[in-house]
């Protein structure tokens, strides 16, 4: 199945990501193969349903955990800048009596 | 009526990682308002948690130390509740795979509390409300928890003091968490439900949330079961609630009733995948354990034959007993060790952080050598405990102190010569001594005193003396 930079474009926004016009390309083969992939899974399924056996997330190994490591955060004006904050708050209607 | 408190408790514990649960960002205390978020922390639309590997770590330590199976397939959930202090709308926890099930904690009495579960979650941010706003700080939102439930096996606000207190000292030996209750790092909610003595049907209970010092939770718990039996002594019935305790009025008061209760509809979360975790690295874990509050204290009245009452002293300290022990290894005596531990140093270690950190500047290896002088006798224990707490205070090295030529003594020769000069210098104690008085003898032992600074070994001189004398 053929993909367009328009759709990713699409994804893009509607996942709140931006990727740059270089990566939108990159993208295109990368999620053919993605929905390749799937596709090979529907034919399988369509041949052997018994054999499937439901699965709710794939599973990680050990060395797919994240190493506690500090990386920097985002600068709290950032973390707030699409939200009504005073003082480096976020401010909301008072939520308790 | 009579009725026996039946009591569990939900215990959550801040685990001491660098980095939040799902995200890189610092777990240090404090900071300016949302400084330590990134939009993983903040619930931003695509952002992907990933799982912190020592998380998982920890909680199997907390498992393996109480006592836990550990389940090697483990998944998250999401429990979803409507809150500005949860930026996506939900907790990530996990509902009916935790990674730590069916433990126990043992009291000093022998009891065991059971443990049901121990799973991982993230902390939520912190809200202040002021006029007519909340203001929201995630700073501490994404911090990894550990929550450990407890068995309903606990029958007075004593023992559920103690299980808390067992439960800290169990978290702090094996480095998951510093698990201060005054700081929020350790937090628990308390079920309570009373039923008449010798019934075993549980009553109805209610649960005191968000309890954060020991002394409330016998003062709530007391309280609790007063309130409770006063109804059922009246023919009522208690509602199941969820409370809150005033530290003012030392009462509690009901925050919402069951039918207001939450449905968290928990679905397992599809952003984060399931975990298996080796079998081998359970092992490695289980390996890396240290020795456990509850086996030390056993070991230290048994083994090193401290007497109970200093052992209990210092089994809560885990960075004391590493210091001892150390001291111990390296050839210093155990009962000079212990009594200078806490007769001399608990003194300069003022607070409770103060012995938890071990906060002075004396190593093991300078207490050894102080120890190993007291113990062949070559100081005495008035001296040894004059210099360890100049030791504490200054934080210089025994050699400071005590000097090698203050322990070398005098060498035999030279001591012959001293003691010939006193001989010939003090003829009437000397006339004395020969006549039968024992004690003129005293007035040699002054002469070479005086002369060699005290380091003279007066026995080895009494010798010398006696010989020349008689010659
Ligand atoms: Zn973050």
């Amino acid at each position: 199945m053929a993909i367009s930079e328009k759709e990713i474009k699409t994804l893009a926004r509607l996942a709140r990501l931006e990727f740059s016009e270089e990566e939108t390309k990159k993208f295109v083969p990368e999620f053919e193969e993605i929905i390749n992939f799937a596709d090979s899974i529907n034919q399988q399924v369509e041949g052997d349903t018994a054999s499937i056996r439901e699965v709710t997330t794939r599973i990680a190994t050990w060395d797919e955990l994240r190493e506690d490591e500090v990386k920097p955060s985002l600068p709290s004006e950032k973390i707030t800048s699409n939200v009504h904050s005073d003082n480096g708050y976020f401010a909301v209607r008072r939520v308790v009596k | 009526m009579k009725y026996q408190l039946v009591s569990g408790l939900e215990t959550h514990v801040e685990l001491a990682t660098a980095t939040k649960i799902f995200c890189g960002c610092t777990t240090a205390f404090g900071g300016a308002p949302n400084t330590r978020c990134c939009p993983v922390c903040t619930g931003q639309p695509g952002a992907l948690p990933i799982l912190n590997k020592r998380v998982v770590e920890f909680a199997i330590r907390a498992g393996l130390a109480t006592h836990c199976t550990i389940n090697t397939t483990t998944h998250l959930d999401r429990k979803n509740y409507c809150y500005p202090d949860l930026p996506k709308a939900y907790q990530i926890s996990q509902f009916d795979k935790p990674l730590c099930e069916h433990g126990y904690v043992e009291l000093e009495s022998g009891k065991r509390i059971g443990i049901t579960r121990i799973h991982i979650e993230e902390d939520a941010g912190k809200l202040v409300h002021e006029s007519g706003f909340t203001f929201i700080d995630y700073n501490r939102g994404g911090v990894p928890l550990i929550e450990i439930v407890s068995e309903p096996d606990i029958s007075s606000p004593e023992e559920a003091r103690e299980y808390v207190e067992k439960l800290q000292l169990i978290m702090r030996y094996i480095g998951v968490s510093d698990c201060k209750m005054q700081e929020g790092s350790m937090r628990c909610d308390v079920n309570i439900s009373l039923m008449p003595v010798g019934s075993t049907k549980f009553g109805t209970r209610t649960e005191i949330k968000n309890m954060n010092s020991l002394s409330y939770i016998e003062k709530a718990m007391a309280y609790e079961y007063s309130r409770q039996a006063e109804i059922l002594d009246n023919g009522g019935e208690v509602v199941q609630a969820t409370m809150r305790y005033d530290e003012h009025t030392g009462e509690t008061s009901v925050m919402r009733t069951k039918e207001d209760a939450q449905d968290y509809r928990y679905f397992p979360e599809p952003d984060i995948l399931t975990v298996v975790i080796p079998e081998e690295k359970v092992e490695e874990i289980r390996a890396s354990l240290p020795e456990l509050p509850t086996d030390k204290l056993k070991r230290y009245v048994n083994e090193l034959r401290i007497n109970p009452a200093n052992a209990q002293l210092l089994y809560k300290y885990k960075a004391v007993c590493d210091f001892v022990e150390k001291a111990i290894s390296l050839g210093a005596g155990v009962k000079n060790t212990v009594n200078l531990t806490v007769g001399t140093l608990y003194s300069k270690l003022e607070t409770e952080d103060d012995k938890e950190r071990f906060n002075l500047p004396v190593t093991a290896e300078e207490m050894a050598k102080l120890v190993k002088l007291a113990d062949e006798g070559k100081i005495n224990i008035t001296l040894a405990q004059k210099t360890l707490s100049k030791m504490a205070e200054e934080g210089k090295p025994v050699s400071a102190y005590i000097s090698e030529s203050d322990l070398a003594g005098v060498d035999e020769g030279e001591l012959e010569g001293i003691c010939k000069k006193a001989v010939e210098s003090n003829p009437q104690a000397v006339a004395d001594f020969k006549a039968g008085k024992e004690k003129a003898i005293f007035a040699l032992y002054g002469f070479i005193k005086k002369a060699t600074q005290g380091k003279a070994d007066i026995k080895k001189a009494d010798a010398i003396l006696r010989q020349l004398i008689m010659k």
